[in-house]
């Protein structure tokens, strides 16, 4: 196992000194490979939280998280060298303003590498594939990050994570205010990360196509705590779907309405259009 | 980074919450007039035991007071050093020769390191710091080990005490006084206040709603700043920056890499609450009418009548004594 969640729990001080319970005793193993994880929830229901524990920018109030063997808990006095596991599992913010600060983005994609000791040579190299991977060309690598539109600043800051080539990438909330098109670039470059390097991605979303089309596993929060850990197929048949606030995925619903109006069954649920064509076919 | 609190107001309901915010304001300017007045020890202390009398009425508890006082600590005790040192007037109350030799430098360095090592188990920090000076003098005062190669001399007046002592509690009753208006005040009175109290400031065409609305602008995104600041160094984090550690090179690319997105996010934000201003039809310097109404009471007349009084009061004891 590359994570491992084991009873984990945080606890959020607010102001008053009252104590918030951000995660609540979360057990959690993620592998080294081949996983294709979405996180989804309502908004403030611990995800961030949650994937902030994964490469230890965050450390459990009770309970442990094993990374890479490196075991990760409250106690303080241990002074643990915790950069090295950063390497490992990648981790994207949602808002790309948080990171960009170079003057070029050829650049702000080799901070990442150069601060783990990466040649500046081997970076550059890095650089220029992880610009291509994340579907803009070289000539963006000269430009200044801050007159990019936000689609591309987005895209740098994945190149940014990229270029450290780690282990497992997780990206909080990628799709987020990209247009559609943008949106499925991004997927298609996680699928093809995810099947060329057989990468674990754990994205954090709160599109359903998205979970429904890539996610090979799918993990649920609720007010802090794991609700849901199984596959997509799994989830979308499981009847407390709604009581989570989660919407079904549109191919879902459609499907569901044929097989109503011309009471048919069309199981398993496509996957994609083409699936679908193939159930239509059957039938007819 | 969580345990910075802008705007130390703690709710309440007693008179000092009643009372209208320029009332305060100006009741704490007079007082520091008064208390720089006066000049005599007896007559500080009188007006600390005041001070105290009205703390207690407010229902204000002392800790906050001491909570306030912490970050003037270094200051006190600097004061406090120079004037006992510096002062020399009334009687000698101690006078004793300090012995410089090699070993109890050495055993003053060894006090030193013990110190430094052991501070972080202690909890009293101020109380320990103030037990190894003490530690320090008594060593090169009563254990003249080895042959002296310098000798010095600690001298300490009754008068450098009192002036010590007089300092301390002057400062002390200035951050008291100014602890109780930020305590009993909400950052939008106080700005309020402010902005009433320096209208008059128009006729040199200053103008006071301007500063006031930057005031309160800058207080309420400090919390939000910050926030943003600790977001900005997770993300870098996450790209292998160990913000505690680094040379002193490594640590000027991770300043920039905080202050670069901060300035860019701060820019934005700005930007933002201009338009959103104007989308309301914000423009400075018009009539506005506003939700809370600033009420002068009796309370707030009689405040400042009383606390006027005090200053040709203490300049009278003043002229009388002196």
């Amino acid at each position: 196992m590359a994570i491992k969640f084991t009873e984990v729990s945080y606890q959020y001080s607010s102001p008053d000194g009252s104590l918030f319970d951000a995660l609540k005793n979360i057990n959690l193993d993620i592998a080294k490979t081949g996983e294709f994880i979405a996180l989804i929830g309502e908004t403030g229901s611990g995800k961030s939280t949650l994937v902030q524990h994964m490469n230890a920018l965050m450390k459990p109030s009770s309970g442990q998280v094993e990374i890479y063997g490196i075991k990760i808990n409250h106690s303080k006095s241990k002074k643990q060298k915790l950069t090295p596991l950063r390497q490992k599992v990648g981790l994207v913010f949602q808002f790309p303003e948080y990171q960009l600060f170079e003057e070029t983005v050829m650049r702000d994609i080799m901070f990442g590498p150069r601060n783990f000791n990466i040649s500046k040579e081997e970076a550059k190299q890095r650089a220029r594939k992880a610009i291509i991977q994340v579907g803009l060309d070289e000539s963006y690598l000269e430009r200044s990050p801050f007159n990019l539109s936000g689609g591309e600043k987005k895209r740098v800051s994945i190149a940014g994570i990229l270029a450290m080539e780690p282990d497992i990438l997780v990206l909080d909330e990628p799709t987020s205010g990209l247009d559609p098109k943008g949106r499925d670039a991004l997927i298609d470059l996680f699928t093809l990360i995810h099947n060329t390097y057989h990468k674990t991605i754990i994205i954090i979303t709160h599109d359903m196509n998205i979970v429904h089309q890539v996610a090979s596993r799918v993990l649920v929060m609720r007010e802090g705590e794991l609700v849901f850990d199984g596959t997509s197929e799994a989830l979308f048949n499981n009847e407390s779907l709604n009581k989570w606030n989660l919407e079904e995925p549109d191919l879902i619903k459609m499907t569901k309405q044929l097989e109503q109006r011309y009471s048919i069954s069309m199981r398993p649920f496509p996957k994609n259009i083409d699936q679908l064509f193939h159930h239509i076919k059957d039938v007819i | 980074m969580n345990n910075i609190v802008i705007g130390q107001y703690i709710p309440g309901s007693s008179f000092l919450y009643k009372m209208d915010p320029r009332s305060k304001i100006l009741a704490l300017i007079l007082l520091m007039v008064t208390t720089f007045v006066l000049t005599d020890i007896i007559q500080i202390l009188v007006l600390l035991s005041v001070l105290l009398v009205i703390l207690k009425l407010g229902g204000i508890p002392i800790g906050r007071i001491v909570k306030g006082l912490r970050p003037i600590i270094v200051l006190l005790f600097f004061t406090f050093t120079f004037q006992v040192l510096f002062i020399k007037t009334g009687r000698i109350i101690l006078d004793e020769t300090l012995h410089y030799s090699f070993y109890t430098i050495l055993l003053a360095v060894g006090v030193v390191l013990f110190w430094m090592i052991t501070k972080r188990f202690i909890k009293f920090k101020i109380s320990y710091f103030l037990m190894m000076i003490v530690g320090i003098l008594s060593i090169f005062m009563y254990y003249p080990i080895g042959d002296p190669f310098a000798q010095g001399q600690l001298v300490i007046y009754t008068g450098g005490l009192q002036g010590a002592f007089f300092i301390m509690v002057r400062l002390i009753i200035i951050v008291t006084l100014s602890t109780i208006l930020t305590l009993t005040t909400k950052p939008t009175d106080l700005t309020l206040g402010l902005e009433q109290l320096l209208k008059p400031l128009s006729i040199i065409k200053v103008s006071a709603e301007e500063i006031a609305l930057i005031i309160s602008i800058a207080l309420r995104y400090i919390p939000t700043l910050l926030d943003e600041a600790n977001k900005i160094m997770l993300a870098q984090a996450s790209r292998g920056v160990d913000f505690k550690e680094g040379k002193l090179k490594d640590k000027v690319v991770q300043i920039i890499s905080l202050l670069v997105p901060m300035f860019i996010i701060s820019f934005k934000r700005s930007d933002e609450l201009a338009n959103a201003m104007e989308a309301r039809n914000f423009v400075p310097g018009n009539r506005r009418t506003r939700l809370h109404i600033l009420t002068w009471q009796t309370i707030d007349t009689i405040t400042i009548i009383i606390t006027a009084i005090t200053i040709p009061v203490a300049i009278l004891l003043r002229v009388m004594l002196g």
